[in-house]
């Protein structure tokens, strides 16, 4: 029970920062931090799959109903949730996650939680950008824009573990 | 059936998966640019009054009455000006010479704006109450800026030049040809005009005014120069055009009442 007020609660204060702070935050003209991919990023292991994916879905429509970009976020939010527990797999220690943990730098350490975000966050933009452009014209000027924003907003979230979401 | 079944069990994960992203890929090819802008139209009323109240920090205390004071004496000049200038060619047509202006200009000031998307809105503080509607144009001191999509009570949500929706008539002005003003989306400095015919001779450098073949902006507003001209795609040119507004500093802007807009419009509808 707590777990899920926690979780919702968390929900809630991602999107608002997302749009009322970060969505002003940019820097140059290619880079807007997507930090509200922290709400899939720390959901707990065990959560089931198909939580994982509605959830994600959830989270990219509103998102979508925020930014106005009907589709764009939700596409790449359930790509993500679809993808995590694979990714999660791929990158677990030798002897697996032990239970009562979470996917923080503080049970993993700090290499661990920067690659597993660089992989959400780079398929999350990659999916993100292109659907927005759709079209090759601009190809690798949206590559470019991938990889500035991934950088950002992997940052930013990896910082924000040391601040805001310690525990 | 029972394999059926444990098909649907062992993939219900994907199942679920492809559903969502199906719903998804549906939304995004359901939502045309209007719903798109309606939706972003509706949320900035609402994140609109929030905006309003942390903008404050952007005002510099000493700086805001100065500030005001130059944008209402420039707004002041500008009504005057539209006055007499409609007073001096109005000699030859009978209903301007009724003394009334064609436009007037309401001043507004920006509470947020996004630059770097490609789809940019910005929010203006001044709405329905202040009399800003739907399709009105929006100016800054230093040139076009865009058209109202939406307005509530007190707020005001602009498709800027910068969004990929975005569609204006703009003529040049050494020739007046007059093409199709839009966005490709990657620099908010530059907005492409297109449907110049080849023969047409181009210079770079040469300035690019509004129309004035929509009832949204009057003839003549300054939108940027030429920076540089191409003829790829066969028969028209795709002219890159430097934009004199400066979407990143933009703050104080008027919006365009027409008076005649309706109309005119009643009239060009009636002729269809």
């Amino acid at each position: 029970m707590y777990i899920i007020a926690r979780n919702i609660f968390r929900f809630a204060v991602v999107i608002l920062f997302q749009v009322l702070v970060m969505d002003n935050v940019m820097i140059s003209g290619y880079m807007i931090p997507y930090i509200y991919l922290l709400f899939i990023l720390l959901m707990p292991f065990e959560t089931p799959r198909w939580i994982q994916l509605l959830s994600g879905f959830a989270l990219g429509l509103t998102m979508d109903l925020f930014t106005g970009t009907a589709g764009m976020h939700t596409a790449a939010t359930v790509l993500v949730a679809f993808v995590r527990p694979y990714l999660l797999d791929l990158l677990a220690p030798r002897d697996g996650y032990e239970p009562e943990t979470f996917p923080r730098i503080h049970y993993y350490g700090f290499l661990w939680f920067l690659k597993y975000t660089l992989l959400i966050v780079l398929i999350h933009h990659l999916a993100l950008f292109y659907l927005e452009v759709f079209q090759l014209k601009v190809f690798l000027s949206t590559l470019f824009r991938v990889i500035l924003s991934s950088i950002l907003s992997t940052s930013t979230i990896v910082l924000s573990q040391y601040f805001v979401f310690r525990k | 059936m029972r394999t059926l079944l444990r098909f649907f069990q062992k993939y219900s994960n994907m199942l679920l998966f492809l559903l969502l992203e199906i719903i998804a890929i549906a939304i995004i090819m359901q939502s045309s640019s209007y719903q798109r802008s309606r939706l972003i139209g509706l949320n900035r009323q609402v994140t609109g009054y929030i905006y309003s109240k942390v903008d404050g920090a952007r005002e510099y205390f000493s700086l805001k009455e100065v500030n005001e004071q130059l944008a209402e004496e420039n707004l002041d000049l500008r009504n005057r000006l539209d006055l007499i200038s409609s007073q001096l060619d109005s000699a030859t047509v009978v209903s301007e010479m009724m003394g009334a202006h064609r436009y007037y200009f309401v001043q507004s000031r920006i509470v947020h704006n996004s630059i770097y998307k490609q789809y940019n809105y910005l929010t203006l503080n001044k709405g329905k109450k202040q009399g800003v509607f739907r399709d009105m144009g929006v100016i800054s001191d230093q040139g076009l800026v865009g058209i109202i999509l939406e307005s509530s009570a007190n707020f005001a949500t602009v498709i800027p030049v910068i969004n990929r929706d975005f569609r204006l008539s703009a003529k040049i002005k050494s020739n007046n040809y007059a093409g199709i003003l839009q966005w490709d989306g990657l620099s908010p400095q530059f907005a492409i005009l297109t449907e110049i015919p080849f023969h047409v001779e181009l210079t770079e450098g040469d300035t690019i005014l509004t129309s004035g073949f929509s009832s949204i902006f009057p003839e003549g507003i300054k939108v940027g120069r030429i920076e540089s001209f191409s003829l790829e795609k066969g028969n028209f040119y795709d002219i890159r055009v430097e934009l004199f507004t400066d979407f990143q500093r933009l703050y104080h802007v008027n919006v365009i009442r027409n008076y005649r807009q309706e109309e005119q419009l009643n009239l060009e509808k009636s002729n269809r």
